[in-house]
């Protein structure tokens, strides 16, 4: 079984998610297997304005361990990124790092500004 | 299964909610039609061309988030106008193409960095196929907005001609302002659905790649599908500067 653990900059109660990569999707969002998918599945939540499209960053993700295990970025994601708020060499949009390794121990953060961020702005 | 609403038991801090009743419904054609959306209350909804909001849709047994383009413009102020397909099996466009006038939608927004918010300095090509006219459109009145403003061109394809959206608005803005060119594609009803993005491949090709040494240009790019990332590798591995080339694919 893989394992997300979710912490949360804001200091809300981390969550810790078991899942098998194999049984993807999850959910009805993100790329299947992505932690958007996981997190919606069990009830915890990630913004995705933008439906999981990689249309937007309100999924912005900063993975704190196991990026080895996640799919590698592509293109779209990057530029995306690149717009972000509070970049960092580690961030990622959670509706397109998908978990790849059933035996994958993945820690991301939810940055406090994903979380309170009213709007995106230009 | 998921809920990926405002109920989630860790959920912080949550956006601001709005409130809105559909004030009219046009229809483009069968499958497409825009929603114009009043605010309930006095509510300052402030947005960029090129942003889109993101409907809260209330489902048998869950919400789900789906984002919609903004087709008016700021200067427009209310209602804002969204428009969408007739997805088949697509969960939320069923569900609006279930409301009528006078139901009330909640979203959240504006979101969004696909966008222009004010006349550009280069000369600018705006390409879309159908509905992916929706954020370019505020677009394209923003950046003729000046009179002197570089070049501008869009080129939007469709199958039918009533996919062609909002195509005598642009006509007369052509007519008007010789600094602005539109220049539609119709592909034809019997043509396959990916025809709409090869055919901007190719002109696009033809016009801004094969056509000149000229890379003193912008793009902004909408579509759906491959079309969108096959346009962004063609232009920038032609030398056009990365963020001249800007998009967004659904």
């Amino acid at each position: 079984m893989a394992r997300l653990r979710i912490i949360y900059e804001s200091g809300e109660p981390e969550r810790v998610i078991e899942f098998n990569p194999a049984d993807a999707p999850f959910s009805h969002d993100g790329q299947p297997g992505s932690i958007l998918d996981v997190m919606l599945a069990n009830h915890v939540h990630l913004e995705h304005a933008c439906g999981g499209n990689c249309a937007c960053t309100t999924c912005h993700v900063v993975v704190k361990s196991g990026m080895d295990k996640l799919s590698e970025s592509e293109e779209a994601e990057d530029d995306l990124l690149d717009k972000a708020p509070g970049l960092t060499p580690t961030s990622r949009l959670g509706c397109q790092a998908v978990v790849e390794s059933d035996d994958a121990e993945i820690v991301i953060v939810i940055p406090r500004f994903t979380i309170n961020q009213v709007s995106e702005q230009h | 299964m998921s809920e990926p609403s405002n109920s989630g038991k860790s959920a912080p801090a949550q956006r601001a909610t709005c409130i809105a009743t559909i004030e009219r419904i046009f229809n483009h054609n069968a499958e497409t039609r825009s929603l114009f959306l009043r605010l309930t209350g006095a509510i300052d909804f402030n947005f960029v061309p090129g942003q889109f909001i993101s409907l809260e849709l209330p489902l048998a047994n869950e919400s789900i988030v789906r984002p919609y383009s903004i087709a008016s413009s700021p200067e427009d102020g209310q209602p804002l106008e969204i428009c969408l397909n007739l997805v088949p099996g697509g969960v939320g466009s069923h569900y609006l193409f279930g409301l009528h006038v006078g139901d009330s939608v909640s979203f959240t927004g504006p979101f969004g960095r696909f966008t222009l918010d004010r006349s550009p300095e280069l000369e600018t090509i705006f390409i879309a196929d159908t509905t992916a006219i929706a954020p370019i459109r505020p677009m394209i009145r923003r950046a003729l907005a000046d009179r002197e403003h570089p070049p501008v061109r869009l080129h939007h394809a469709a199958q039918i001609a009533d996919g062609l959206l909002y195509r005598s608005e642009f006509e007369v803005a052509a007519a008007n302002d010789p600094r602005f060119s539109f220049e539609p594609a119709l592909l034809g009803s019997n043509a396959e659905s990916s025809a709409a993005g090869a055919f901007l491949l190719d002109q696009v090709n033809r016009r801004y790649v094969a056509g000149d040494d000229d890379r003193k240009r912008q793009f902004y790019v909408c579509g759906v599908g491959k079309m969108v990332f096959e346009l962004r590798d063609l232009l920038r591995s032609a030398g056009y500067e990365r963020r001249a080339v800007q998009y967004e694919r659904w």
